[in-house]
């Protein structure tokens, strides 16, 4: 009997803490979710930056205080459908901020569109995070235009008449972006050989020799590698390279990680990726300020997630004042008519799918800095 | 004796009609964070009553159960899904013929997904099953495996990695609850026979039990086939909750979820495997508010995202130090054994005094 008093004791203790957080009216929520543990912890945390400045300096809306509530979905599906509920029904959020992976944001999604709950990604670019979903929004492009890109970028400035694509088969966003890609390379090229090469690997593989060997056979122009994850991009680089592969590496957002050349080291320099914004290279008044901000607060410079999470934050608060009241309905009809909005990441203009419309920009990897190389306009 | 047993049936008849009762209510009061917690409770306890028979009952420790849930969720959404859904899904490559224009209604998708999946339980049990202990562990773990490269692999029928999205959310705590009912009345029916007595004896000494003429082959795959079998279901139920599913859902990592919630019910207590997982549910969701910011007495503590993976991992040491063979052992609550139980102190307050 002693330890059911003691089971009971526990229990009970953690239902008043429950019920100690609870409670707060008048109040505007508006719940944030992202993979604060889990193998996309590193994203999450670098997107929250950005969110808690936004936070920081819009506390208030309408007149009424904001509460943010984040709730961490641990990079998983059952648990990113389970926080965008919590959010929804427990916390009474008006509008949901996340996530960082298409992976979780795919299920986020649906449970936010079903409950008519706006929600704006951040960085998720499947195009399945919004389509079909008018409760769905996002501040980043999506693949296909990421993938058009870089093919755009192979074929008229490296003058590539060859790809081999290794692809992160166990990654829906690697095989998304790997398949655009492969589409507009040979829609560029006029021919449909072009891809010389398409060998797959698993996520947190080590051992990349049998998919260079083979990328190394085939003599490409130009490697395209569009890993899930930025360790598995410096690797296959690394060891390419290793292999006597003199062709240029390409790839997408994942690269953006001070980590990839942590790991890639000599190897990744000369390569390219696309991703969606530059402190060196900003468009807009409110990216100058931003990137003075984020440094005052954080002490370095902000990476893209961190841009991306301080503009989706903003374009809620935004939608918020626009639609001049904390009504869902009227937030998601604010969202959806969002035209030339003034982000950090450029001029967004949300499209009839939720999707932003906006530039892309080009980066290359110099003496162990990322550097910036070009901006793409959407085509 | 048979006034009481009387009793006992209407007890029982009580209590299942207040659980159809309860549903009845939440399904239409409760708002949707609460039933899908629910609907998620149901689920755990269909999967961790389903390895329990393996892994408690038989003695046969198998690893492999993420690989039948996900072929019970792959089937069942390539069955309910309809053709225009699976036209938007598959925009890489398109799905193979038969599969690409059949639908059918949800609950033939959730037996058909059940069979299918003890099918290749039984397929897979077969062979497996002569080996013993931590070889038999490995084989089931590499199986698991297998199912979800293949699944990654296989795109002109799953969908590859980018997995199905947007499918029909048909679960809600009548299928949910329901099927766990039904899934913990079989089972505990099927330990209560002859096949049960059986099972436990392999658990027990295999070669004691073969000496007496038990056909250990029949039985080890009978078991898991059951087990495959609900897994399968519990599998397609959790993918019409969470509306997407990929192979990477059904990693080890929901393996080892199921495992936990067995072995801290108690390895053989089909009582204590429910238990655990209504509350393994409810748990990961109510220590969330231990991440959030909380202010005492004035006194403000930053939220830190992870805590509740610490608490829960501090109440799985308590359980494995006080509890060695987890929080039920290997008893069973019924209403006969509380009857006992009061009776029983009764008589000894009487004696006593």
């Amino acid at each position: 009997m002693k330890r059911l008093g003691l089971m009971v004791v526990i229990l009970l203790s953690f239902l008043l803490m429950f019920s100690l957080v609870a409670g707060a009216a008048e109040e505007i929520v508006i719940g944030v979710y992202e993979p604060m543990t889990g193998p996309y912890a590193a994203g999450g945390q670098m997107t929250m930056e950005g969110v808690n400045l936004a936070f920081e300096q819009q506390p208030t809306v309408l007149g009424r205080p904001i509460k943010m509530v984040l709730v961490d979905n641990k990079s998983e599906k059952v648990e990113a459908a389970n926080a965008v509920a919590r959010l929804i029904e427990f916390e009474k959020a008006v509008a949901i901020v996340g996530t960082y992976g298409s992976a979780c944001a795919i299920p986020g999604s649906e449970v936010a569109n079903k409950a008519g709950i706006p929600m704006m990604g951040c960085s998720p670019t499947n195009p399945l995070v919004t389509l079909g979903k008018p409760y769905a929004f996002r501040a980043c492009f999506i693949d296909p235009f990421q993938g058009a890109v870089m093919a755009n970028f192979a074929v008229n400035n490296l003058n590539a008449k060859t790809a081999v694509v290794i692809q992160d088969i166990a990654s829906d966003y690697a095989v998304g972006l790997s398949n655009f890609f492969r589409e507009a390379f040979i829609k560029l090229t006029g021919n449909p050989k072009s891809i010389v090469g398409l060998i797959s690997y698993q996520t947190g593989d080590q051992d990349f020799t049998a998919q260079v060997t083979y990328a190394a056979s085939k003599n490409p122009d130009v490697v395209f590698v569009p890993a899930g994850s930025y360790g598995d991009a410096a690797l296959i680089i690394k060891q390419g390279k290793e292999m006597g592969i003199t062709a240029k590496f390409l790839g997408g957002d994942t690269w953006e990680a001070p980590e990839f050349i942590e790991v890639g080291g000599e190897a990744v320099e000369g390569g390219y990726f696309s991703t969606h914004f530059d402190a060196t290279a900003v468009t807009t008044k409110a990216a100058e300020k931003f990137c003075k901000d984020f440094e005052e607060k954080y002490k370095k410079a902000p990476s893209a997630f961190a841009a991306l999470g301080f503009d989706a934050f903003n374009l809620v608060v935004d939608a918020i004042k626009r639609a001049g009241s904390a009504d869902p309905k009227a937030i998601r009809d604010a969202l959806a008519e969002t035209k030339d909005y003034e982000g950090v990441t450029g001029m967004i203009t949300l499209d009839y799918n939720g999707d932003a419309t906006k530039d892309a920009i080009i980066k290359t990897i110099e003496n162990g800095q990322f550097k910036y190389v070009a901006t793409v306009r959407p085509f | 004796m048979i006034e009481k047993k009387k009793d006992f049936l209407l007890l029982k008849i009580a209590t299942i009609l207040i659980i159809i009762l309860f549903i009845f209510v939440a399904q239409r009061n409760f708002d949707t964070y609460v039933i899908r917690i629910l609907n998620l409770c149901g689920i755990y306890v269909i999967l961790g009553v389903s390895l329990n028979l393996i892994n408690g009952f038989t003695g046969q420790f198998s690893l492999g159960h993420a690989g039948f849930m996900a072929i019970g969720a792959y089937v069942s959404a390539l069955l309910y899904m309809s053709p225009e859904l699976k036209e938007v899904n598959y925009f890489i490559t398109p799905l193979i013929w038969p599969l690409s224009v059949i639908q059918i209604p949800f609950v033939f998708s959730l037996i058909i997904a059940g069979l299918v999946s003890a099918g290749v339980g039984f397929l897979v049990g077969a062979p497996c099953l002569r080996l013993r202990g931590d070889y038999l562990a490995i084989v089931t773990f590499g199986f698991s495996e297998i199912i979800r490269v293949l699944f990654c692999n296989l795109q002109n029928i799953t969908n590859g990695p980018l997995g199905l999205k947007g499918l029909p959310s048909y679960t809600n705590l009548w299928w949910s609850w329901g099927i766990a009912i039904f899934a913990v009345w079989f089972i505990k029916n099927l330990i209560n026979s002859s096949y049960g007595r059986a099972l436990k004896s392999i658990r027990e000494d295999d070669i004691a039990a073969e000496a007496m003429g038990v056909n250990l082959f029949y039985h080890k795959v009978l078991s898991f086939v059951v087990g495959a079998f609900f897994a399968g279901i519990g599998g397609a139920l959790l993918g019409s909750l969470v509306m997407t599913i990929d192979p990477n859902t059904f990693s080890f990592f929901m393996t080892f979820q199921i495992i936990i919630i067995v072995i801290v019910g108690g390895l053989g207590s089909i009582t204590g495997t429910v238990i655990v997982g209504v509350l393994f549910a409810v748990l990961m969701e109510v220590l969330r508010s231990v991440e959030s910011p909380m202010s005492f007495f004035g006194l403000n503590i930053p939220g830190i995202p992870g805590m509740r993976m610490l608490i829960f991992a501090i109440l799985l040491m308590i359980v494995v130090l006080f509890f060695h063979q987890g929080l039920m052992g290997n008893r069973e609550w019924s209403w006969e054994w509380l009857y006992y139980k009061l009776t029983r102190s009764k008589k000894e307050i009487k004696e006593g005094s």
